[in-house]
């Protein structure tokens, strides 16, 4: 197959007609090498949504090459298995109770050292219970790092898909909001419910409407979810000079 | 007969003084009184008469006494003196500065012919040699670092105080980096001058010049900086001075190991110097020979002075590093974040994160965030820019053009050349990337071309061989025992990719606890040297676990930032951080100076290697080698000190055998960074002001003068003459003592004794 010279949507297309032939093959060394999602557990507080994260792991799958076993765990804060997760969501729809000392220690060593923790508020609300909690959170575990919007180039919003806006079952908020120590975000706050627009019932289909863009927007969503793993295990990659100017010569970026 | 007997004190007057202490002189007379009252009154036979008995005692008293005095230490002591001829000092100039020719005879020959007329017409002659210090005797060689001829004068006034000398000669070019030349020309712009400038001198003085300022013709390099080091890839300054005529335009080449590199022309204003700056972007990492020089012409006094070499270290500030992984995942993630967070390190990354499986997902292109994957750019003229290629989970097939298998053996030429290669596990590595009987494997360091199952999913803990507790690439503790323990505490991996072994030369320094290959363990982590470049396997992909895993226990992430630093260190292979390491105590020397040469061996391992037989040579500037062959101690080291004799770059290359990388190399570099080369031209008007400064008893000759020198003919000197007589040693005493207890001997016998 003669590629050299041809350019990168026709190089894309051909690929992708050779894709449709080829068989997946088997991944990784062993399953713990394969991406998952660890949802944090809080009694009373946290909401449970496996659902919406087979999903996304699935669309991962299907749309990148990441190897991702599409599963979900619950650990508390405290189980020192969280550090086999590195990818880990806390959903929630109230106010997070104060976590113990040990558990904020915990937390505070994973995201330190490369784990990746995500706040989706279910709550469909701005700025309600559950966001005043995370923010709290927050400055107990990094006191010099207040949680804030990340702008509009951030490598999370074309770490794989390019974002407008980071939608979920609800839009309350144009911009996700995050704690970044040094050249990465490992905290990122979603305000618009992400697991929401991913969450699907028993029977397969979606369990909750979204508002107000439809499936257009629960597409989206699907987008974010995808990048916010996507970002958690290339970080700032795409803010690489090489990725930059190749971006800006095919009129994505400004 | 007599003066024998006093041991030639028999004539002379002179003064007696006794040499010993008081008190051994008591304690002999002492004793002298005892032995004498024993033999006085001693028992007796009844035949001895009273007066037999006075006289042997008065006899032995004698004797004794002959010896006490003897004890005493008498010595005669005649002082006198004579008057000679005044002498004639001779100060010679013994600096570098001498050693210039004037197209015929250099000057310290000059001055050697003067001084033997001189020594020939006007004997006795006391000669010294003068340069920084004045030292006797007649110049054997030109080195000396400085002139200072005011400390010369100042010692001949010092040395010959009191005395009246016939004269002072001093033979020199006039060049004086001390005092008094500083002072003298002072005076002179300032109209002070005065006889106070100059020492007093016993004599009178005449100065001989030996060079003349219209004679000179010399173009130096007078001196080369760079900083001593320069970072890879980066600018570097090269500034060079240069001396000559004035107003001449002189061709200024810079060298490096040899080759000339790039030429400017500098025009010597009207002080005769001028400065020229070259940017040079050095492409290695090692010490390399840089030369400046200018043409030597036919009439140039100083040939030597025309080439500057200087040895510049050139080091990386950052590592340039390419990290190329086939998928998104946490081991690619957590090399990444290492990677980037390492100030030292200038990291590019490419991830594949869609292959042509997942374009069935139906997203539009516009939607996407991606580029093209520039393999082409990378793996041909981008690739000599980087220090180490990182392929993590990378299977080039999909992406490589077919046709394009260059491009591996543009990645295997670039590490045989000098580079370095990590390929790390997954199910995109090894032989499930199809990298089995590719240009890759040619330069890995286990074995490609498993068939069948090519990967072991059961997690296991590597187990560290003996090889790894000494290679700094898995050093992760201070000790040995360190080292090992870390190791034994870290998380077990989820499997490995499998292999046939090492390939030759390769150490294992990670295995598989369970799993072998003909006999042995399994690599796990497996390193090899080829050509100049260096290549690391790593057979699993879950590294990032010895991070998280040891961050859970609180122990932070210290053994996977080690051990990721070192290989680092390893894989980019430092000059200094070869097997065989030789070290100049300085990269830039001056003649004369010593330079000490360390010599380090590592095995394989790098394990310290005692034994070893080093051979190899250093190889001067005219061709010549100095052998080398020297065996290592205990700790892996040998040393040697060499003093160079020649100026210009210097190469050391010594090793244990034939291979580059049992051989190690350095270069020093020996110049003559010396005033006294750096100004050369003769200073007739010093030696002119000083003559004068001294008035009717200065002279100044020229070069070209007839050596009339200014004598004072009526300058007599004392000569003391001391001459002093031992009288303890004289026959005389022996005599004595033996008359008399001989004769009183004879007595006690005469009378009956025993």
């Amino acid at each position: 197959m003669q590629r050299e010279g041809w350019s990168r949507r026709a190089l894309l297309a051909a690929l992708s007609a050779a894709a449709a032939v080829q068989p997946r093959r088997a991944r990784a060394l062993g399953a713990a090498s394969q991406v998952d999602i660890a949802e944090l557990e809080i009694p009373g507080a946290s909401v449970h949504r496996p659902a919406a994260w087979k999903r996304l792991l699935f669309e991962l799958i299907q749309t990148t090459s990441v190897e991702a076993n599409p599963e979900s765990v619950r650990l508390s804060p405290k189980d020192p298995r969280l550090f086999a997760h590195p990818f880990t969501v806390l959903v929630g729809d109230r106010a997070l109770p104060a976590l113990s000392d040990d558990g904020v220690e915990q937390l505070r060593r994973f995201v330190s050292y490369g784990g990746f923790l995500v706040f989706d508020d279910a709550s469909g609300s701005r700025d309600g219970p559950f966001a005043q909690s995370v923010r709290a959170l927050c400055r107990q575990l990094f006191p010099t790092r207040p949680m804030a919007p990340l702008p509009g180039d951030h490598s999370l919003y074309r770490a794989f898909f390019l974002l407008d806006r980071p939608v979920g079952r609800v839009v309350v908020s144009e911009v996700l909001e995050g704690v970044t120590l040094g050249p990465v975000t490992p905290i990122v706050y979603c305000p618009n419910d992400l697991s929401g627009a991913l969450h699907r019932g028993e029977d397969g289909r979606d369990r909750y409407p979204v508002v107000p863009g439809g499936d257009r927007q629960r597409r989206e969503a699907v987008k974010l979810g995808v990048n916010l793993v996507m970002y958690s295990l290339t970080s700032n990659y795409k803010h690489d000079q090489a990725h930059v100017v190749e971006l800006m010569r095919d009129g994505k970026l400004e | 007969m007599i003066d024998w007997l006093l041991a030639g004190a028999g004539a002379g007057e002179g003064t007696l003084v006794w040499t010993t202490e008081p008190w051994i002189v008591g304690l002999a007379a002492v004793l002298a009184g005892g032995a004498w009252g024993l033999a006085a009154l001693g028992p007796r036979s009844a035949r001895s008469s009273v007066g037999a008995r006075v006289l042997e005692g008065s006899l032995w008293g004698l004797a004794l006494v002959v010896l006490v005095v003897a004890v005493a230490g008498p010595e005669l002591v005649e002082e006198d003196g004579r008057e000679e001829l005044g002498k004639l000092v001779v100060l010679v100039d013994g600096s570098a500065s001498m050693s210039v020719s004037e197209g015929g005879p250099t000057r310290a020959h000059v001055a050697a012919e003067v001084v033997a007329r001189i020594r020939e017409a006007h004997a006795p002659v006391d000669v010294y040699t003068f340069d920084e210090t004045v030292r006797g005797g007649a110049p054997t060689d030109s080195l000396g670092r400085g002139t200072d001829l005011g400390v010369a004068l100042d010692v001949v006034a010092d040395r010959h105080l009191g005395q009246t000398l016939r004269g002072v000669v001093v033979v020199t070019d006039g060049i004086d980096r001390g005092a008094l030349r500083r002072d003298v020309t002072a005076a002179v712009a300032s109209e002070t001058l005065s006889t106070d400038l100059v020492p007093a001198l016993p004599g009178p003085v005449t100065f001989v010049q030996t060079a003349s300022l219209e004679d000179v013709y010399d173009v130096a390099v007078d001196d080369v900086t760079t900083g001593g080091f320069a970072f890879l890839r980066t600018p570097v300054t090269v500034r060079a001075k240069i001396r000559g005529p004035a107003g001449r335009t002189v061709p200024v080449t810079l060298s490096r190991e040899g080759r000339s590199v790039r030429s400017v022309d500098a025009t010597l204003d009207d002080d005769g110097r001028a400065e020229v700056e070259f940017q040079v972007v050095p492409r290695e990492v090692g010490r390399f020979v840089w030369e400046v020089s200018v043409p030597i012409e036919d009439r140039d006094a100083v040939p030597g002075n025309n080439v500057f070499p200087v040895v510049v270290r050139v080091v990386r500030e950052r590592t340039r590093v390419l990290q190329v992984s086939g998928s998104p995942s946490y081991d690619q993630k957590f090399l990444r974040l290492f990677l980037k967070e390492d100030p030292s390190v200038d990291l590019v990354s490419f991830f594949i994160l869609r292959t042509r499986e997942d374009f069935r997902s139906g997203w539009g292109a516009s939607e996407l965030s991606l580029i093209e994957f520039p393999y082409e750019r990378l793996f041909t003229e981008d690739l000599s820019t980087f220090d180490l290629v990182v392929l993590q989970n990378f299977n080039y097939r999909p992406y490589f053009s077919s046709g394009r298998d260059d491009l591996l053996l543009n990645i295997a030429d670039y590490v045989r050349a000098g580079g370095a290669l990590a390929m790390t596990g997954g199910d995109r590595s090894f032989d499930l990337g199809d990298y089995a009987r590719t240009p890759i494997a040619d330069v890995l360091p286990v074995e490609l071309g498993v068939t069948g199952v090519k990967t072991d999913e059961a997690p296991f803990r590597p187990q560290l061989t003996e090889q790894g507790t000494a290679h700094p690439l898995t050093r992760l503790g201070a000790t040995v025992d360190e080292t090992r323990a870390t190791w034994d505490r870290l998380p077990a991996m989820d499997g490995t990719n499998l292999n046939l072994g090492l390939t030759r030369g390769s150490a294992a320094l990670l295995v598989h606890p369970s799993l072998q290959v003909d006999g042995e363990p399994l690599p796990v982590l497996a390193v090899r040297e080829v050509g100049e470049g260096r290549t690391m396997a790593l057979a699993v992909d879950a590294s990032w676990r010895w991070s998280f895993s040891e961050a859970a226990e609180g122990r932070g992430n210290q053994a996977y930032l080690r051990f990721w630093k070192n290989a680092l260190r390893w894989l980019v292979a430092d000059p200094d951080d070869r097997r065989v390491v030789v070290a100049p105590s300085r990269e830039n020397v001056l003649l004369g100076d010593e330079v000490r040469l360390t010599i380090r061996v590592r095995d394989a391992g790098y394990g310290p290697v005692e034994g070893a037989e080093l051979v190899g040579s250093i190889e001067a500037p005219d061709g010549s080698r100095t052998p080398l062959a020297l065996v290592t101690d205990p700790s892996g080291e040998a040393a040697t000190s060499f003093a160079p004799t020649l100026r210009g770059a210097h190469r050391v290359e010594v090793g244990v055998g034939s291979r580059s990388a049992d051989r190690g190399s350095t270069v020093f570099a020996v110049s003559n960074r010396d005033p006294e080369l750096s100004e050369i031209q003769p200073d007739r008007a010093f030696l002119e002001q000083l003559a004068t400064l001294y008035g009717d008893r200065g002279r100044y000759l020229g070069p070209d003068d007839r050596v009339e020198l200014l004598l004072d003919t009526d300058a007599r000197r004392r000569v003391p003459d001391r001459r002093v007589v031992v009288l303890a040693g004289a026959p005389l005493v022996a005599v004595l003592f033996g008359l008399l207890s001989g004769a009183a001997w004879m007595v006690r016998r005469r009378s009956g004794g025993v």
